[in-house]
């Protein structure tokens, strides 16, 4: 496997050795080992149901919430172990935060959206909120579209808004790592591009790791790109290289678009 | 091939539109027609009274010659009768004006020539006072009989009554005479001089049969405060009344032979207007007092505050204020109606809801006036001799809105009350329908019940959607939505035969466990956080949290039954009950709002349970999902996400429970007693206005007041639920709003 620490010489914030998970039967994951850049941006393709979504979501330990997943393997957060039931989760969720599919914002006003990471944290004060709130809104590029309306609720924006709302509820409890999961497949183009730029943005204080279906997507906005097909990580290397010259015969044929 | 496909789903289209749209015109159509049927039903209370007249009859010279005494009708306005002071009553055809009989009263007193007045004493009897002074009673029937050959004859007959007969006496003015249960007769003479006397005839049986007569003549020498200007006695001969011209009210008790009580001496009018009639009320309670100024009062002893059981003549209704004098009050024989007459009017009011049903214009002098024994016949017998009968139609006289909705001063009470108590054992007892305690029934249930169900069933429908393992929520839930199909018959039964007793004795332990179970519970949270860290138990137990927690309610249970035996013994004197009841005066009844709570939340725990576990499943998982990336704990998630969003359905469920807990009839029927009781004590039992119509409608007669009454508080019921719904909906529309799609 090719590993990324050849580009940037950096020690890895995520570590992913020899994982396996199983939903029931199904083996989605079959010894995944991968590791992953701070401050780099690191993409998943590969095709639908190959595993690189439920790979995302096992960063968070998100799979708690199916029944039926098992896991084992290590993963490795800052050199602490994920996987370990005595890890505290919802410490872990505070600083590997995630935005999803589908824009989710919470039937609340903006403010009280952007806010809900340090609410439940217990952080009450009203200059500190006021100042998470101006300043991930910033970081998420929305800030001039929403000032006015903070108090409003946030089911009235439109989809790119809110998904950048959703981004912005996740770095406002500051996190180490964003996991976007296809943060752009229910948007329109121009908001896509809004998105890419501010992913652009934000991987100089965040490390992002970015499931995506958009091969040019993958292009544009990753470092690093890893190909999954079918629970397993079939290479993963610089962008560049991957996509103009693939060391495996199957990442190519899904570049070039001859399945997928 | 593509066109037809389109032209077919098009039709399709129309045609399921039309069927829904006639659908929900016919519920809509059902539910109004309904209203409108139930409404019908009602509505007659309200309906004014009438009075037409029937027919005038010129009374034949040859009677109107001698002073007519007495005049009498029947129900049908066919005949009437007058009572000349010869003793003869002459039955007429009001058709034609003729006379079908003359009848003398069979037995007239030794030594006595002429009648000198006659007094109605109720159904078909007559006293009549002769010249002599002696009295003797008669009966005088008179109906009208359909013939075979469908023609309309009267039937009239005269009866002496061997009861009541005294003898001569000198010297009297009026004079009333009266059969004393067990007793004999008493007989109460108005003497010239304002003097009264009361004279017992006493007979005494001993247990052979002889009979040993005796007399006890007692002449009234309180000073009177005026001249005596009217008397009446009630029917059984126990109270006296008189009025003075100065407008003072005085009773007497003439109960025991020889001892003569002044009870009462009371100024009946502020401006000393003088008393000008009494009667006495159906029911011998309340006394009818009409003065000069015009105004007519009723009267009856009342509780006075800090003289302990002693009862004063106290005003309770006043009726009317017009400008003459009123000179002669007729009380109807079937309610507590009264008739006043002054010069040109005859009033009628209905004494307990103070109505004014009707005004009848009549001559300006009139010599006599009488019912009929039922009431709806209205015989006057004018100075021209002209006697004119009124048909009269007084539907409902004792329903107002202020009988329904107010306080009203029943009889006997000690103060303005809501009651409700519509039958009783006796015939001159008044209906009391107020629908104040029954309303207050109504919500007092829905209260308690509601005070139970909400929290226990949204909490578990908070922990089966969110919390429970889902397999075990698939079985949860179909056994819950079971427990919706216990008829609520079954349930009302178990609450009133086993849960009721079952509280009643061990009622400190409800209150023992209300503090001791959750307190448990917590400390058990407390550990369990310990527990969890430390042990891999956290995977397995996930989901299956609540069998813990079950253990742990039980465990609960019980030392909080241990715990109430000991207070009950230390604190309460070993009876809980006897301290309630002489600690702080509360009553203790064995179906109780704790049972109804109970019973009631049972029933609407399922419903509510059901849509608020569906409103909170269908939060999307994405919400959850997102609440939980950003580090928040299940429950902060539960709380603060979920929730929310589902407000608006679990609001409906709230009110759809509200609505059922309304409405419930047979939980409430069987679970509380059916008290009609205005109490906010958990410990007395209610009676609600859905139980009240299921008890009382195959009691009440048809088309009666209490019928009526029924079905306007099944209106009423309507009404409540309509609103409720309305205002839910209207809310959970904001919600929506507000809240999110959920």
């Amino acid at each position: 496997m090719a590993l990324t620490q050849k580009q940037e010489g950096n020690a890895p914030i995520l570590s992913v050795s020899n994982l396996n998970l199983h939903y029931g039967d199904a083996h989605a994951l079959k010894g995944i080992n991968l590791d992953m850049v701070r401050h780099q941006v690191t993409a998943f393709i590969g095709p639908s149901g190959c595993g690189k979504s439920t790979l995302l979501r096992c960063f968070n330990r998100m799979n708690d919430l199916v029944e039926s997943a098992r896991i084992d393997g290590s993963i490795r957060f800052n050199g602490d172990e994920v996987n370990e039931s005595s890890t505290d989760v919802i410490a872990l969720r505070r600083r590997i935060g995630m935005v999803f599919q589908q824009s989710n914002p919470f039937p609340k006003s903006i403010y009280e959206n952007i806010v809900y990471g340090l609410r439940i944290a217990g952080v009450n004060d009203k200059s500190t909120l006021d100042e998470a709130v101006e300043r991930s809104l910033k970081s998420a590029a929305i800030w001039n579209e929403v000032k006015d309306r903070l108090n409003e609720s946030a089911l009235g924006l439109s989809g790119g808004q809110a998904q950048r709302i959703c981004i912005a509820r996740a770095i406002a409890v500051n996190p180490e790592i964003i996991l976007m999961d296809e943060p752009c497949s229910a948007l329109d183009p121009i908001s896509t591009l809004k998105i890419e730029e501010l992913i652009e943005e934000l991987k100089n204080k965040y490390t992002i790791v970015i499931v995506t279906h958009n091969m040019q997507q993958a292009a544009r906005v990753s470092d690093v790109t890893a190909f999954f097909y079918l629970g397993e990580l079939i290479e993963a290397g610089g962008t560049r290289k991957i996509f103009t010259n693939p060391e495996k015969k199957q990442t190519e044929d899904y570049i070039t678009g001859r399945f997928g | 091939m593509v066109k037809k496909v389109i032209d077919k789903s098009r039709r399709n289209d129309r045609l399921a539109e039309l069927l829904i749209r006639v659908g929900g015109l016919l519920v809509i159509v059902s539910v109004v027609w309904i209203l409108v049927m139930i409404s019908r039903v009602a509505l007659p209370l309200f309906y004014p009274s009438s009075a037409k007249i029937a027919a005038t009859v010129k009374l034949p010279a040859a009677i109107a010659a001698g002073t007519v005494l007495a005049i009498g009708s029947e129900e049908s306005q066919r005949g009437v009768f007058t009572l000349d002071d010869t003793g003869t009553f002459h039955f007429l055809n009001v058709a034609d004006g003729t006379v079908s009989a003359s009848i003398k009263v069979p037995a007239v007193p030794e030594g006595a020539v002429r009648v000198a007045s006659a007094e109605y004493t109720g159904k078909t009897l007559y006293n009549l006072l002769w010249d002599n002074g002696a009295i003797t009673s008669v009966s005088v029937a008179l109906s009208s009989v359909r013939n075979a050959d469908g023609t309309v004859s009267l039937s009239h007959d005269v009866t002496g009554q061997d009861g009541l007969s005294l003898g001569a006496s000198s010297g009297v003015v009026q004079s009333f005479a009266r059969l004393v249960e067990d007793k004999g007769t008493v007989r109460i003479d108005r003497l010239a001089g304002d003097r009264l006397r009361v004279t017992h005839q006493l007979v005494e049986k001993d247990l052979l049969g002889n009979e040993k007569r005796s007399s006890a003549s007692t002449d009234i020498t309180d000073p009177l405060p005026g001249h005596l200007s009217a008397v009446a006695v009630d029917s059984k001969g126990h109270y006296l009344y008189g009025g003075t011209d100065t407008g003072w009210l005085l009773r007497w008790d003439i109960s025991e032979p020889g001892q003569i009580r002044l009870l009462d001496s009371v100024s009946a009018s502020e401006e000393h207007k003088g008393i000008t009639s009494l009667a006495l009320v159906l029911g011998d309670v309340s006394v009818a007092v009409g003065d000069a100024g015009g105004s007519l009062t009723t009267w009856f002893p009342v509780k006075v505050s800090g003289s302990g059981e002693d009862r004063r003549l106290t005003r309770i209704h006043t009726l009317r204020s017009t400008v003459g004098a009123v000179s002669r009050i007729i009380p109807s024989p079937r309610d507590k109606t009264l008739f006043s007459g002054d010069a040109g009017e005859i009033h009628v009011d209905h004494m307990t809801s103070e109505r004014n049903l009707l005004t009848i214009k009549t001559a300006a002098s009139v010599n006599r006036v009488a019912l009929s024994p039922k009431g709806n016949t209205l015989a006057v017998l004018d100075g021209a001799n002209s006697l004119t009968v009124w048909k009269m139609d007084i539907p409902h006289p004792e329903i107002s809105f202020g009988t329904l909705f107010g306080k009203v001063w029943y009889e006997g009470y000690d103060k303005p009350e809501y009651s409700w108590q519509s039958s009783a054992a006796n015939d001159d007892f008044e209906p009391k329908m107020s629908l104040v305690p029954l309303v207050f029934g109504t919500i007092k249930a829905t209260i308690c019940a509601m005070l139970f169900a909400v929290p226990l069933a949204l909490l578990a429908a908070l922990y089966t959607s969110q919390f429970m393992s889902p397999k075990l929520k698939g079985r949860v839930k179909p056994v819950v939505e079971i427990m919706a199909a216990i008829p609520s018959v079954v349930i009302g039964f178990l609450a009133g035969i086993w849960l009721a007793p079952l509280i009643d004795k061990s009622i400190l332990t409800v209150f023992t466990s209300v503090v001791i179970v959750p307190f448990m519970l917590l400390i058990t949270i407390f550990f369990w956080k310990r527990m969890k860290t430390a042990s891999p138990l956290q995977r397995t137990a996930r989901g299956h949290e609540f069998i813990a927690m079950a253990l742990v309610v039980i465990l609960g249970f019980y030392s909080a039954f241990l715990l109430s035996g000991l207070a009950e013994v230390h604190l309460f004197a070993g009876d809980f009950k006897q301290w309630l009841f002489s600690t702080l005066g509360v009553r203790y009844d064995q179906r109780n709002s704790i049972i109804i709570a109970i019973a009631l939340g049972f029933a609407v725990i399922p419903i509510i349970f059901t849509i608020a576990e569906d409103a909170i499943s269908n939060v999307p998982r994405n919400l959850t999902a997102a609440s939980l990336a950003l580090g928040a704990s299940r429950w902060q998630t539960a709380w603060r996400v979920v929730l929310p969003s589902a407000l608006p359905g679990v609001f409906s469920a709230v009110m759809i429970g509200f609505g059922r807990a309304i409405g419930e009839t047979m939980i409430v029927l069987m679970a509380t007693g059916n008290t009609p009781v205005m109490s906010w004590s958990l410990f007395n039992g209610l009676r609600s206005l859905s139980a009240n119509i299921a008890v009382e409608i195959p009691e009440a007669p048809l088309n009666s007041s209490l019928y009526r009454v029924l079905f306007l508080s099944a209106v009423l019921l309507f009404i409540f639920t309509f609103i409720i719904n309305t205002v839910a909906e209207a809310l959970r529309q904001r919600f929506r709003k507000k809240y999110g799609r959920y």
